[in-house]
């Protein structure tokens, strides 16, 4: 067992910012492939009429849980010291919440604005700046609402451990989800783009 | 067989290019369609496997916001920064901007320069439907950030962080972020529907 | 059978997905969290337990190696008394999550044998097999390194270098005279705690985004 390199020492703390980097390179160009750099392609998830969010936000949800899993079963990755962040529900569900809101209303998650800003949206720019603005306003009034935000802390929980199922039998039935969802996506496309045309023509 | 739509192609001149200069620069580079989603989310999903592997961690976008803001806050006003336990958070580990996520989020800005270039998908552009204008596009824009940077830090992650690296964890959380993401921008879309359409 | 091989490149993903996700079902992920102690191995290992004796880690020490860390399994206020240079407080309580590298060397010492090698056995189980013990703990420190009693007749230069290595560490070496075993010695003035853990390894930046 070898992995994760960094905490296995093969690696320092200043070399790490450099893997940083480099993940990052990957992740932005991932992210500009799928198209996430325009708001319009975004947004249109939750408008029904194009479901490209869905499709890669669960296409790399399942290939990198296939990953890591089987990279574990095999002993070539020891997944018990990949960073799990710790479950505060209430904060968290709030939080989903009003970033699902930013999102829709702003065009663009903190990753994607990154993106789009790379690539020239002006758009993408101020969401940036709104976004820094906004850690800022979080900052400030932090005292009045550290006692929520810290509640409802459950500790590391995974989604076996919560529904008592073998990890395997999460991973498969979460696939079959995907796999479902892609079809179902598919069709609403399919269904919005005729609306769309009726509405046309 | 030459039907009568074959001869009236023939004889019909082709229509001239009556195309102004600067609208033939422009188009000289057509945008590329972008990527089969399913290849680039296996595409994604390796880079954030690949984090596993290499850092024992997942991705992530918004930490990188709120270090830059704790460093700020820090470089104006310390002694306020000192007495705040989000800004410490950064600050107690040294300087926040050498982070893991701030480098990550400069690559972010690399990695999609790069493909935005390699697909001619590179301008500078406000996007947005018909029905808005550019002033109010970007003054929801604005309050798009403030409400995700209050989701991102109460949930302690955003889509990248939580949604992506906690839903290939299984971590219950995260999924129920991600339900509540979903959950968020599906109940508000109706309402500012005129941005997008 | 070709009828079910899918045909376009969404369906083999989804068919390769899928196999994939049901294979999945007889597997565990988990091989280092939970521990599986195979018996024949640890019965080896507890003979070879890695050891270090005193005068090796005064070596290691003296010539100035920092590519290992020193434990001291003992309570707080035993190691602000008193702890190998250094060192740092780590009581066993704490043991479990420690942050420690995998391939790093890291040397256990306590008061009582027991205690320092159970710990050992701690960290072993956990994956750190870089762990060693300081043979005979701190009371061998003492003995050895520190206040080492030499017989008579012990070579000049070994009772040199004795001396010169308990006067680094703020000993005293003597020849002749009985050793000194349990008696409460006055030990050498420790700088203060604070100079040695907290800067030298600054707490773990959150991992979190």
């Amino acid at each position: 067992m070898s992995a994760p390199l960094f905490k296995f020492g093969l690696f320092g703390d200043e070399a790490s910012l450099l893997v940083a980097f480099a993940i990052g390179i990957g992740f932005g160009f991932a992210l500009e492939r799928a198209g996430f750099g325009s708001a319009k392609k975004l947004t249109g998830q939750f408008y029904l009429t194009d479901m490209t969010v869905f499709k890669v936000m669960f296409t790399a949800i399942v290939t990198a849980g296939l990953g890591a899993f089987y990279l574990g079963w095999l002993g070539v990755l020891d997944l018990s010291l990949v960073y799990m962040t710790p479950t505060y529900l209430a904060p968290q569900i709030v939080g989903g919440l009003l970033l699902g809101i930013g999102f829709v209303v702003g065009g663009y998650c903190p990753g994607t604005s990154v993106v789009a800003m790379a690539t020239g949206r002006i758009d993408g720019l101020v969401v940036v700046l709104g976004l820094f603005a906004g850690m800022f306003v979080f900052g400030e009034i932090f005292p009045a609402i550290e006692g929520f935000y810290h509640s409802t802390a459950f500790g590391a929980q995974s989604l076996p451990g919560v529904l008592h199922l073998p990890y395997g039998v999460v991973l498969f039935a979460v696939v079959l989800m995907a796999i479902g969802g892609f079809a179902g996506a598919e069709w609403v496309e399919r269904w919005s783009a005729r609306r769309t045309a009726e509405e046309a023509s | 067989m030459t039907t009568a739509t074959d001869v009236a192609r023939i004889e019909a001149p082709p229509a001239p290019r009556v195309v102004s200069k600067t609208r033939e620069r422009s188009q000289a580079k057509p945008a590329a369609a972008f990527a089969n989603p399913y290849l680039a989310g296996i595409g994604l999903g390796l880079v954030l496997l690949a984090a596993f592997v290499v850092m024992g961690r997942g991705l992530g976008a918004s930490g990188a916001f709120s270090a830059f803001v704790a460093w700020t806050v820090d470089g104006v006003a310390p002694a306020h920064a000192e007495g705040n336990g989000f800004y410490q958070s950064y600050l107690a580990y040294g300087n926040p901007l050498k982070g893991w996520l701030v480098f990550e989020v400069l690559g972010m800005v690399v990695g999609g320069l790069v493909s935005g270039l390699l697909a001619g998908r590179v301008r500078p552009v406000v996007e947005k439907g018909p029905r808005i204008g550019t002033g109010s596009r970007l003054g929801l824009a604005f309050l798009g950030g403030l409400f995700m940077a209050a989701g991102a830090k109460l949930a302690r992650g955003c889509t990248s962080g939580q949604a992506l690296t906690g839903g290939a964890l299984l971590n219950a959380g995260s999924w129920a972020f991600m339900l509540a993401v979903f959950a968020g921008a599906y109940g508000v879309a109706w309402f500012v529907r005129r941005q997008w359409r | 059978m070709s009828r079910f091989i899918p045909k376009t490149l969404k369906g083999k993903l989804a068919l390769t997905a899928v196999a994939l996700g049901f294979l999945a079902l007889f597997g565990n992920p988990y091989r280092g969290e939970t521990v599986t102690v195979a018996t024949q191995d640890l019965a080896w290992n507890l003979q070879q337990a890695d050891r270090l004796s005193a005068p090796e880690l005064a070596d290691r020490l003296i010539s100035g190696r920092t590519d290992h860390r020193i434990l001291d399994l003992r309570s707080a206020e035993a190691y602000a008394e008193y702890h190998v240079p250094g060192a740092e407080s780590a009581p066993v309580s704490e043991l479990a999550d420690y942050p420690l590298y995998r391939n790093e060397t890291v040397v256990l010492y306590g008061d009582d044998a027991v205690g320092t090698a159970q710990a050992w056995l701690l960290l072993q189980a956990r994956g750190f097999h870089g762990a060693v013990l300081l043979d005979g703990g701190l009371g061998a420190w003492k003995q050895q390194v520190l206040f080492p009693a030499l017989p008579e007749g012990s070579a000049p230069n070994a009772v040199a270098r004795a001396k010169a290595v308990a006067e680094h560490f703020g000993g005293q070496a003597r020849v002749g005279g009985a050793a000194v075993g349990d008696a409460p010695m006055e030990m050498p003035k420790v700088e203060a705690p604070a100079a040695v853990a907290p800067t030298a390894r600054k707490p773990k930046r959150k991992e979190g985004c």
